[in-house]
């Protein structure tokens, strides 16, 4: 078992004459045993910073630490890591069974019989024993995926490595998987750093994830702290889906003005905003409540442009009718709502759900409140857990 | 109003079909027509070729190329002659061919593999390098080979560590390991170029998969690369065999003449069969159906694999 550490972790590519930075000043650390899912649109470095782990990419400058040894240096098979890749990479000739033991007998002592049981029992614990004669040609996604695990897991690895490796199933398999490999990774409890671009296993698979856009660290914290406070613009409109609302606003004194509305901010948030003048506010679509009549003080007279019905719920494409704007906000209804497009009615958003952000700077000025008091118990739980 | 304009859909789908099934019947119909026509002039002067390996020289002369063998013209005689001017010669072509075969194929795999699959500086030149070797004009190469070989004197070499002392030894081998060396040699810079179209196509990440599995470079080309070559291998063993089993020139300039005693191979035999001051035609169709054999054979059992293509 193993703990990780980036530091100022650095990785540039030369192209031609240009020097393309692909991961900048990376520092993070992982502990042992957690499930770290690194996430952010394609280009963003998250796999080649998997790929400086394995060793499959030397690391520009800076070093990471393997429960405090350097890598750099270091071959791909001396980092004791297991990697699963996005194509799954399973030796097209090998048996099942062969493509599990090569890793074994290339680099450990282990006698025929000890591989041939571990075989086995990683056969058995993912489900595939009867696979094991057959070659990866002959078998679905969801069957080649099981056996890239097991490839990994038979290595006993102290950090398991993980490229995207759901994106070339089906939804439903994917969603399957997703559940499955959460179950693995807890019964292991091997350090795990699992590189997506889709937001959801980001959400529901990891103990924490760590957002990258353009190289750059943006946040790392468990899902519901990057999902209720996230730290700049980029994570709160890359996490949640749909995205975040987010209009610019000009700010004077305690008024918001947004092309085609204002809204009027209470003085202690506008507190919050200290000096700053351009404000970008951000709004999350299921905490905009859409009311018939605009009754109260920030309440937006809208029209609705396009219901999109989703069964449990409804998203909502709200044109503010006040001013000429091409502005759209998304909102979630309930999904029993009678709704249809060209309503007229009126979208209040509640100030304790508005995230401020610099409108420069993208950095978040004020989250929106989640009062640990408010969260509805479902399971009371005593004090210390 | 609704039922006329289905209607009138339905019957503009159908007069569609009928104009592509038309259209279908005349592309098929020139295609058969294509095929048959090149099938005839490719297959005719094989035919002529057999029918004339079986006539007497009188029938030869009196019949038509395309005409088959009346029993009053037919015999076997000129085949008895070609095996007997040729037969002797095919050990020879064999024992250098296959050797040679294998070399080249290997060592471009190898040396392929070097150059795709494994970084390092300054590949791009050696590459360059490689396939410019394939360009070169053979008869270019005929003066420096022959020099070369009388540089390297192999028999003296031979001699000195006892090689001719063993009971399968030969002094013909001389010529017929020169004749190995020199066909791996030039083989190699095709078969490389061959070999690397293929292991481009290979899925990086097996590599890396495999590098992270703890394997050697040379244990990933042994475990990986080798085995998924197999298709590969079989498109370069025809190709080279049929090379270098038909090489004529860098045969004729180290074998000298047409004595399978030697080393001559088939090639020369078969030219052996053309000279002389009447042409025996029956003779040499039938010669040349003699020494076709071993690349028919070739071709019957890697075939299927060449025809497939390559895929892993």
């Amino acid at each position: 078992m193993a703990n990780l550490r980036f530091d100022d972790v650095t990785k540039t590519f030369q192209d031609g004459t240009e020097t393309v930075l692909a991961v900048d000043e990376l520092n993070m650390a992982i502990d042992d045993g957690d499930f770290l899912v690194i996430v952010g649109p394609s280009g963003c470095g998250k796999t080649t910073t998997l790929r400086m782990v394995a060793g499959l990419e030397t690391i520009t400058d800076g070093e990471i630490y393997l429960d405090g040894n350097p890598m750099s240096g270091k071959k791909p098979q001396d980092r004791n890591i297991a990697m699963v890749f996005q194509s799954y990479a399973l030796y097209p000739h090998m048996t099942v069974r062969e493509n599990m033991r090569f890793g074994l007998e290339q680099s450990t002592d282990l006698p025929d019989e000890e591989i041939g049981e571990r075989v086995e029992n990683i056969g058995e614990m993912l489900g595939i024993p009867e696979l094991l004669d057959r070659k990866p040609g002959d078998l679905s996604g969801g069957q080649q995926q099981r056996v890239a695990l097991g490839r990994a897991i038979i290595r006993d690895p102290e950090v398991f490595l993980l490229d995207e490796p759901l994106s070339n199933l089906d939804a439903k398999l994917r969603a399957e998987m997703r559940t499955e490999l959460q179950r693995l990774q807890t019964e292991l409890d091997t350090t795990t750093i699992y590189v997506t671009h889709d937001q959801t296993e980001a959400m529901t698979m990891g103990d924490r994830i760590a957002i990258l856009n353009d190289g750059e660290l943006q946040q790392i914290g468990t899902p519901l702290e990057c999902y209720y406070e996230p730290e700049n613009q980029f994570v709160a409109g890359f996490i949640g889906e749909p995205s975040m609302n987010f209009v610019q606003c000009r700010r004077d004194g305690e008024t918001l003005h947004a092309d085609s509305f204002d809204y009027l901010l209470s003085a202690d948030t506008a507190a919050h905003l200290g000096s700053t003048s351009e404000v970008t506010m951000g709004i999350r679509p299921e905490d905009i409540e859409v009311v018939p009549d605009a009754t109260e003080p920030n309440d937006i007279p809208v029209e609705v442009d396009v219901v999109e019905p989703f069964g449990k719920e409804n998203n909502l494409y709200l044109i503010p009718e006040a001013r000429e704007s091409d502005e759209t906000i998304i909102a979630i209804v309930e999904g029993r709502t009678r709704v249809g497009a060209g309503d007229h009615a009126a979208m209040r958003i509640p100030e304790e759900h508005v995230h401020l952000f610099d409108g420069d700077s993208g950095e978040a000025l004020r989250n929106a409140i989640v009062d640990e008091a408010d969260l509805s118990p479902v399971v009371e739980r005593s004090a210390d857990t | 109003m609704q039922l006329t304009a289905l209607l009138q859909a339905t019957t503009n789908a159908f007069e569609r079909l009928a104009v592509w099934r038309d259209q279908m019947n005349r592309k098929h119909a020139v295609a058969t027509a294509l095929a048959v026509v090149l099938g005839v002039a490719f297959l005719s002067p094989l035919w002529g070729g057999l029918t004339t390996a079986f006539k007497t020289g009188s029938g030869f002369v009196t019949t038509t190329p395309l005409t088959p063998p009346t029993p009053g013209i037919f015999t076997l005689q000129p085949w008895g002659e070609a095996w007997a001017t040729i037969g002797p010669s095919l050990g020879n072509s064999l024992m250098f061919t296959v050797p040679a075969m294998l070399l080249s194929a290997v060592l471009g795999s190898i040396a392929a593999y070097g150059l795709t699959m494994v970084d390092w500086r300054g590949q791009v030149a050696v590459m360059t390098l490689f396939i410019a070797a394939i360009f070169l004009p053979k008869q270019g190469l005929l003066l420096p080979l022959s020099r070369f070989w009388t540089a390297v004197d192999l028999a003296g070499l031979l001699e000195s560590i006892g090689y001719f002392g063993l009971p399968f030894a030969h002094p013909k081998h001389t010529t017929i390991i020169q004749l190995i060396v020199t066909h791996a040699c030039f083989g190699i810079s095709i078969c490389t170029l061959l070999f690397r179209g293929y292991y481009l196509t290979i899925d990086d990440d097996i590599l890396e998969a495999a590098r992270i599995d703890g394997a050697s470079i040379f244990s990933i080309y042994r475990n990986i690369i080798l085995p998924l070559s197999y298709p590969m291998f079989m498109v370069v063993f025809i190709f080279q065999f049929t090379q270098i089993y038909n090489e004529f020139l860098y045969a004729l300039i180290l074998v000298g003449g047409s004595n399978p005693d030697t080393g001559a191979p088939v090639t020369l035999a078969l030219a052996e069969l053309n000279s002389g001051f009447s042409q025996n035609w029956n003779g040499q169709m039938a010669g040349a159906f003699v020494t076709a054999i071993p690349t028919l054979i070739v071709y019957l059992l890697f075939g299927e694999q060449f025809a497939k293509g390559v895929e892993y």
